[in-house]
């Protein structure tokens, strides 16, 4: 422990968006989200619940906005005035973006959030401290308190209930932060595995628990480095470029013609989910 | 491996430790698991096994899987669980069903919580005056035995959910026994009528619908992303769909009073009057032109301006669907739930059908399912028809002895039918069940099942996506509580109690069920593979994949005896038409009590842990209510309480409720939240087959003047992204989906 | 209007403020019991929520933070009170700040003491609140350096040590003057081992004023920084209503503002309380008053500032919660606040009423209020209406706990001060003496050269 090593060392410490210097190697985990694909269905929020440990509140918290969902599925409207939502309604599954720079964590006094070489947005519940800054200034407001100690309220996890949880993910108690992780703890055995085996961890070997759960398919996760994985391929032909703020072909005239999106690029989170753009029949 | 010599009371006792790691043994890909025990080191119950000296394939930490059959709805998606220190931790789909191809829904998801919910039902219980007091299950059966002493079989009736697989066939000998032919299938949210229309129209019940082959989806009301039928297949076919075919993205159409999650999907979601589903269809038969013979003359008077005015569908709306339908080919025409639901139901699907008979669709993207070469254990599949039936026998007091499984008639059946006070006039009421939801409380005797993670049972879903299987249904893990049984258990005890020589040479169900299924090896698709090693394979497996022929389809039904009622006047005492819903995660209420679908929100309204009336916002201006306003529903069956919240995806003539909710009983996830609209639904029923029409209760609506807070997801930006790219969207001819890069699946 | 006398004997200025000291009036045990009360509130509240968790405050997913960051704005813009009077003044050879700038330093401490409890009370985990602490362990686990609220914690537990250290050091000559008064006891024994063996000296004395300009000098930047830091909380952060270059300046004109307007109230108290007319004259009073109004008027031009740069700049975010502040749930409150910031420090332009000590206590409240609530309207409209309108929360309302917990601050404020000028000294002694000294020369040096009726100073 010194000083000298905290100078030394302090970009070590922090991994932001890649840099030429320190690019993401082997991995970046990432994912797409097809929005023409997704109905709205909620199973991948439900699986969340039940890979992650996530604590129900129940009504009366529901009510004071202390919902536990990683995964919410946001409902919208078209807004034109019209009597009936004639073109349907807009679904929109959101979770924390894995912001390469990611507002939350150069926010945390502690750094218990904070990145992982592989590009996923890590939160430590050990070292938290409940300041929820980081909640403060994400800008999708994805990130969860436990505002209350779930695992000793009633009926959260009664007996019985309490044995389906997963021991390979925390339950947290309260007074820290949480939010979705990329299902950190399916990526780790999946590259423990790998790392076993002396290779990487190979397209499709791991998937998020929402992934596996959608029934439309309309999530995509996998390593971006890789450029054999579907969702390299998916960000590459939707010339979605992680590392830009602004991408190229939505520079063109009259807007481009591929779906691919983040949301809120312009505040240079450098999110790591992708989305692809609903669409609707102009024939009808 | 091991041999079945080996396996001893695999029900009827608490599991042996060795016994049952030798039973998954031979389901799971040669790992097996130990269990943690249900109690613990401290309150001295737990066995301690040593992970260091551990059974022979444990591996600590390493989670094992198994397969299995999701019970939480009849689809019969397989699943598999994934299992670790011996607890079932969480249910992933089985890729190698063609039903659901690894995928899951919501529901799905949460069957854990059913197996692990504190609010099971742990011991045998006897009625006592308002009590239930514990006894043995040697007792039950002998209760059982005595109270059908002397009882003709038309005095007993055993009321179901849809069964299928032996355990249809072992319940069906049961009643057999006795000579009973009194087996009332009743399901609550069933496309009853459907089946009905469709055995018209196709010749089957259930044809396959091949949406993902489909260039134009028109559905009437069919809810496929949601909870019509078989949700995941068609959510996968649905995302083929949208990459579409021959490069060309599938265009969805939905019609409807009340938009369903399906609905919120759709490229045109189109407001009909309710009821007028069918006027519509023939309207559309009549544009297109293409009718012939007796058809033609059917739609003949179809003509636009009459069918926009019966309908409320404009003139160059039906020209645009018109010319769609046209344009691309092959499309697939849905009669859903939200079209049968009326007095006039069978001819609303009549006519939906018709449109695909006239489009050409039959045979494309219609097509016969497969069959399942065992007819005794194809589905018995249910309608409130059958409750109706055995109502009007218990209002006879014609049974002396009612057994009840998978069905809660005291919670879903209208309350019209008075279906609580007519079964207290049944002598003796045994209840299978889980938990003690509203009809066990009824009962005289409630008889604890297993978990549907803890049973044996094999499944024959009704609709066959692919070729056609049998689904295995094993248990996932040890059984949680000792006293409970698994109902195939039940009823080979209580067959042996009339039939002892036939089923003495089975010890347990499990026996049955494996020499049942070695019986048929053969057929099975076993071949020459030893009874052991095809065994094993099966129950790793989780599914039977059956080489077997198709169902005749024929699709020259034609017009005859097709007449649709024009719409009916609006009702001055009651001018709205209410429409329960049924709800992807809900159905009919009987997983009410898991809490994570509780607090799933409802997609559309994002509503959590409550019931709501949906209005739309014109009428409710017209009324005065803003959202939480608690409003009276009063049709002429009662009355019912209920917060408002303003939904503009309705027919402004119609208001909606969810069913689902509103439990007085099922434990404390379920009960006191919400209302159950099923309480005040109308008696009316579909003409043809007998079934309740769900949709023709007319009621009116006015204000309690309480208003509470609506508990939902959604801010106070209510469904608005204020300009922001959030949720983006483009028109079909802005995108170039050739040249991107799909996964499905 | 009476000034300080130049000839009060010294003598009489020690018995005088060494007055303070004897026990207490009847009345200074209510007004202790009260504060005790309502720091008894506050601990049963920090108590329950402690046990139960951070929900009893009422604040949610979307709407993290509460009146407890809001309240702990306040109180240390508060602090910057004694900084600007003892400090600022100091160097600027302002005599006129002697006789309160004991009491203002150590109204400095004590808010500084209160606001950092408000860090404590906020924290989910207040348990593990030494993470935050850069300290030496073994994993080599540092804190993030990054965060501002790092800073934040760095720059308020500098300025706390700092400004108890300031306000000792200035202390130590009266602390030798109640040392030598008093009769033997705990009393005497406290103020033997602080006054650090002080006799007047002047070796002791040279050492004295270069120790105190050297802490002087240091605080200056430090309260400026300070505030900056709190202000970088929100600045530095990326949400829309917050991220605004001005926030800094901002703060510290805030500060100002609220640690003069305490200073009002408080000067008023005392003056009755201790019956200090003779020290805590109105002159004095009419020259803080005319630099509170000078500070609301930056303050209101900063404010101006920050709405004029959110309205013609081009991030419709910040500008949707302008929007929101002026016209949503919190408009009541955000208007409130600019009254009471910009409308009624304007009473103040007003001769007549820089010295009317009624007038004067009910602006000086008036203008605290606003500025508490200026901070809970930076704090909490733009969580209610941020980036994502998914999860705008319009409804949130803090909890009894959260209200519990920012009256009880107030009574231990309190109490912290109260026990404070029962036994330290609030008025300066030396300094008044130096100060009446200084007046008697200038007043003789007049006398000397005939210009005293030149000057304006009658006969006395
Ligand atoms: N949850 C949980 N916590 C436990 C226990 C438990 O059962 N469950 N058990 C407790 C017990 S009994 C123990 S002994 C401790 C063990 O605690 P740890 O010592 O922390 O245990 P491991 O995770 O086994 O090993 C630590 C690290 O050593 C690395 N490693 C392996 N070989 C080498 C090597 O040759 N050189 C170096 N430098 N590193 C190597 C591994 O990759 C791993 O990252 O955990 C205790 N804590
Ligand atoms: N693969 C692998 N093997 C390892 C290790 C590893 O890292 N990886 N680590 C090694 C190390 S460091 C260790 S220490 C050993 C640990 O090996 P073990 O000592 O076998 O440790 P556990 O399996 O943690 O605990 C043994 C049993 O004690 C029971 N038990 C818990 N509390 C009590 C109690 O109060 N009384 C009694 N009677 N029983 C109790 C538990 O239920 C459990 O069944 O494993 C070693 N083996
Ligand atoms: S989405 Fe929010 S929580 Fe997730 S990394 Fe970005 S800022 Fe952090
Ligand atoms: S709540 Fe936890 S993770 Fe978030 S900023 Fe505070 S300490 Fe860091
Ligand atoms: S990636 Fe994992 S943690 Fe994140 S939302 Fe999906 S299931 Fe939840
Ligand atoms: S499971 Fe898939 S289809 Fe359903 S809401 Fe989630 S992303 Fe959308
Ligand atoms: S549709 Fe859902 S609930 Fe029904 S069987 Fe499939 S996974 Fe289970």
């Amino acid at each position: 422990m010194s000083v000298s090593n905290l100078l030394e060392n302090w970009s070590d410490f922090r991994h932001t968006h890649p840099v030429d210097d320190v690019p993401h190697n082997p991995y970046k985990w990432a994912m797409s989200i097809d929005l023409d694909a997704c109905s709205g269905c909620n199973a991948c929020s439900v699986a969340c619940y039940a890979e992650n440990n996530l604590p129900v509140v129940g009504k009366d918290k529901y009510a004071h906005g202390y919902a536990m969902h990683w995964m919410r599925i946001e409902r919208y409207w078209d807004e034109d005035g019209r009597d009936f939502p004639d073109q349907g309604a807009q679904f929109l599954p959101m979770m924390c973006q894995q912001c390469e720079a990611a507002p939350c964590e150069t926010v945390c006094p502690v750094g218990a959030t904070n990145h992982t070489p592989d590009g996923i947005n890590s939160q430590i519940y050990n070292r938290c401290i409940g300041s929820r800054y980081c909640e403060a200034n994400c800008p999708y407001k994805v990130r969860y308190f436990n505002w209350y100690d779930y695992p000793t309220t009633d009926n959260v996890w009664p007996a019985e209930m309490n044995q389906q949880l997963n021991p390979d993910v925390t339950v947290r108690g309260k007074g820290v932060m949480e939010k979705c992780t990329f299902c950190i703890q399916r990526v780790t055995v999946a590259k423990n595995n790998a790392k076993n085996e002396g290779r990487l961890v190979h397209d499709g070997e791991v998937w998020t628990a929402c992934q596996q759960a959608c029934p439309t398919g309309a999530i995509t996760f996998g390593n971006l480095v890789d450029p054999e994985s579907k969702v390299h391929k998916q960000w590459q032909a939707q010339q979605v470029e992680l590392a830009k703020d602004a991408q190229t072909k939505d520079k063109e005239e009259g807007g481009s013609e591929l779906r691919g999106y983040r949301i809120f690029e312009e505040l240079r989170p450098y999110p790591s989910v992708m989305y692809l753009e609903r669409v609707r029949e102009s024939a009808v | 491996m091991m041999n079945s010599g080996s396996v001893k009371h695999l029900a009827g006792h608490p599991f042996d430790r060795r016994d049952f790691l030798k039973v998954l043994g031979w389901g799971g890909a040669a790992v097996a698991l130990s269990g943690c025990g249900n109690g613990s080191v401290e309150d001295g119950k737990e066995t301690v096994v040593s992970y260091v000296e551990t059974n022979d394939y444990m591996i600590p930490s390493i989670s094992v899987y198994f397969n299995s059959t999701c019970a939480q709805c009849d689809a019969g998606c397989s699943i598999t669980g994934r299992i670790r220190e011996g607890r079932v931790l969480k249910l992933e789909g089985n890729p190698n069903s063609a039903i659901n191809r690894g995928k899951t829904c919501g529901l799905g998801q949460a069957g854990v919580q059913h197996h692990y919910n504190p609010d099971r039902v742990r011991e045998p219980l006897l009625r006592n005056g308002d009590q239930g007091e514990a006894i043995t299950w040697e007792k039950a059966y002998a209760l059982i035995a005595e109270k059908l002493n002397g009882v003709s079989g038309e005095e007993i009736a055993f009321l179901t959910g849809g069964v299928s697989g032996h355990l249809k066939v072992l319940l069906g000998n049961y009643l057999d026994s006795f000579g009973s032919k009194n087996h009332f299938v009743y399901e609550a949210v069933g496309p009853a009528v459907l089946r009905a229309a469709n055995k018209k129209s196709y010749g089957v019940e259930m044809p396959r619908f091949n949406i993902n082959k489909a260039k134009v989806v028109l559905s009437f009301g069919a809810d496929f992303l949601g909870a019509w039928i078989s949700p995941v297949h068609f959510s996968q076919q649905y995302a083929q769909f949208r990459k579409g075919v021959d490069g060309q993205r599938g265009v969805l159409v939905q019609i409807e009073s009340k938009m369903t999650l399906t609905g919120a999907n759709a490229d045109r979601w189109l407001v009909v009057r309710p009821g007028t589903e069918g006027i519509l269809a023939l309207g559309i038969i009549n544009a297109l032109g293409t009718a012939t013979g007796d058809i033609a003359a059917a739609v003949k008077g179809y003509d636009k301006a009459r069918v926009s005015k019966d309908t409320g569908v404009s003139a160059e709306q039906i020209d645009k669907i018109v010319a769609l339908l046209k344009e691309r080919t092959p499309s697939l025409v849905l009669a859903g739930s939200a079209a049968e639901g009326y007095a006039h139901g069978s001819q609303n699907a009549a006519a939906i059908n018709l449109l695909n008979q006239v489009l050409g669709n039959v045979g494309k993207t219609v097509e016969a399912a497969a069959v399942v070469p065992f007819p005794q254990m194809a589905p018995a599949t249910g309608n409130t028809f059958a409750l109706k039936t055995l109502n009007d026998g218990l209002n006879a007091g014609k049974y002396k002895v009612l057994f009840s499984y998978a069905a809660n008639p005291v919670f879903t059946a209208p309350g019209a039918m008075k279906f609580k006070d007519n079964l207290a006039k049944a002598g003796f009421k045994v209840a299978f069940t889980h938990y003690l939801d509203e009809t066990a409380m009824q009962a005289d005797l409630v008889l604890p099942l297993d978990s549907a993670l803890e049973d044996w049972g094999t499944q024959v879903p009704e609709y066959m996506a692919e070729g056609a299987q049998i689904n295995i249904q094993q248990p996932l893990m040890e059984k949680l509580h000792a006293n409970t049984r698994g109902m195939g258990d039940i009823l080979l005890a209580l067959i042996k109690l009339r039939r002892a020589d036939d089923y003495k040479k089975y010890d347990d169900y499990y026996a049955y069920l494996r020499a049942a299924v070695l019986q048929n090896k053969g057929a099975l698709g076993g071949g020459v593979a030893d009874d052991d090693t095809f065994w094993n394979e099966t129950l790793s497996k989780g599914i039977i994949k059956l080489a077997s022929a198709a169902h005749a389809l024929s699709g020259k039904a034609g017009a005859a005896g097709l007449s649709l009622p024009a719409p009916s006047a609006i009702d001055a005492q009651y001018p709205l038409q209410l429409i329960p819903s049924v709800n992807a995660s809900l159905r009919d209420g009987r997983n009410t009590n898991q809490p994570w679908l509780q607090e799933s929100p409802d997609p559309l309204t994002t509503i959590v842990w409550d019931s709501w009336v949906e209005i739309h916002p014109r009428k409710a201006a017209e009324l005065g209510i803003v959202e939480g306003d608690i409003v009276e529903v009063t049709g002429k069956n009662g009355s019912i309480k209920v917060q408002a919240y303003l939904f503009p995806g309705i027919h402004p003539d119609a208001i909606s409720i969810p069913l689902g909710r509103g439990h007085e009983a099922l434990g404390r996830y379920a009960k006191g939240y919400g209302v159950n609209p099923f309480q005040i639904l109308d008696m009316v029923f579909d003409k043809e087959t007998g079934e309740l029409a769900l949709h023709e209760t007319r009621v009116k609506v006015s204000k309690t003047g309480s208003r509470v807070i609506v508990v939902k997801d959604e801010g106070p930006a209510g469904g608005s992204q204020m300009g922001k790219k959030i949720a983006a969207r483009l028109p079909s001819d802005k995108v170039k989906l050739s040249e991107e890069v799909y996964y499905v699946g | 209007m009476k000034d300080i006398s130049e000839d009060i004997a010294w003598a009489k200025i020690n018995t005088d403020v060494l007055k303070s000291l004897e026990n207490p009036r009847k009345l200074y045990w209510v007004i202790l019991l009260i504060a005790i009360a309502m720091v008894g509130v506050a601990a049963g509240c920090e108590v329950y929520q402690y046990n139960t968790g951070m929900g009893v405050s009422n604040k949610n997913n979307t709407h993290v933070w509460g009146l407890y960051i809001a309240t702990f704005i306040f109180w240390i813009g508060m602090s910057h009170s004694g900084t600007l009077l003892s400090a600022i003044l100091h160097l600027m050879h302002a005599d006129w700040r002697k006789p309160i700038y004991r009491f203002a330093e150590a109204m400095t401490t004590f808010s500084l003491m209160t606001a950092g409890l408000f860090v404590a009370v906020h924290l989910g985990r207040v348990w593990q609140i030494y993470y935050a602490l850069p300290y030496p362990n073994g994993r080599q686990v540092w804190p993030n350096f990054q965060s501002p609220l790092l800073w934040d914690a760095m720059a308020i537990f500098t300025y706390l040590s700092s400004s108890i250290l300031f306000l000792y050091v200035g202390m130590i000559p009266d602390l030798a003057i109640c040392r030598d008064h008093l009769h033997p006891g705990w009393r005497k024994t406290l103020y033997t081992a602080l006054s650090l063996g002080w006799e007047g000296t002047d070796r002791q004395w040279r050492n004295f004023r270069v120790t105190y300009l050297t802490i002087a000098c240091f605080l200056i930047p430090l309260a400026v920084s300070v505030h900056s830091i709190v202000a970088s909380d929100f600045a530095m952060s990326q949400q829309p209503g917050w991220h605004i270059t001005s926030f800094p300046p901002y703060f510290v004109a805030g500060a100002l503002y609220s640690g003069c307007a305490a200073i009002i109230t408080l000067f008023i108290i005392l003056r009755y309380v201790f019956k200090f007319e003779e020290y805590m004259t109105l002159p004095i009073l009419k020259k803080i008053v005319r630099l509170t109004f000078a500070i609301a008027m930056v303050w209101t031009y900063l404010n101006l500032i920050e709405y004029a740069s959110v309205w013609y700049g081009h991030d419709q975010a910040s500008k949707d919660v302008l929007i929101q502040k002026a016209t949503g749930v919190y408009a009541p409150f955000w208007w409130m606040m600019n009254f009471c910031g910009s409308i009624v420090p304007l009473i103040l332009f007003f001769k007549r009423f820089q010295t009317h000590i009624p007038v004067l206590f009910a602006v000086s409240l008036l203008l605290n209020m606003g500025m508490w609530l200026e901070r809970w309207m930076i704090v909490a409209p733009t969580f209610s209406h941020g980036y994502y309108p998914w999860t705008w929360d319009h409804d949130q309302w803090p909890s009894l706990v959260q209200w519990g917990m920012v009256f009880g601050s107030f009574g231990w404020f309190t109490l912290l001060f109260m026990v404070f000028c029962k036994v330290f000294p609030s008025v300066s002694m030396y300094e008044v003496k130096e100060m009446v000294y200084h007046r008697s020369q200038a007043t003789k040096k007049l006398e000397v050269t005939g210009n005293l009726a030149a000057a304006g100073k009658g006969a006395h």
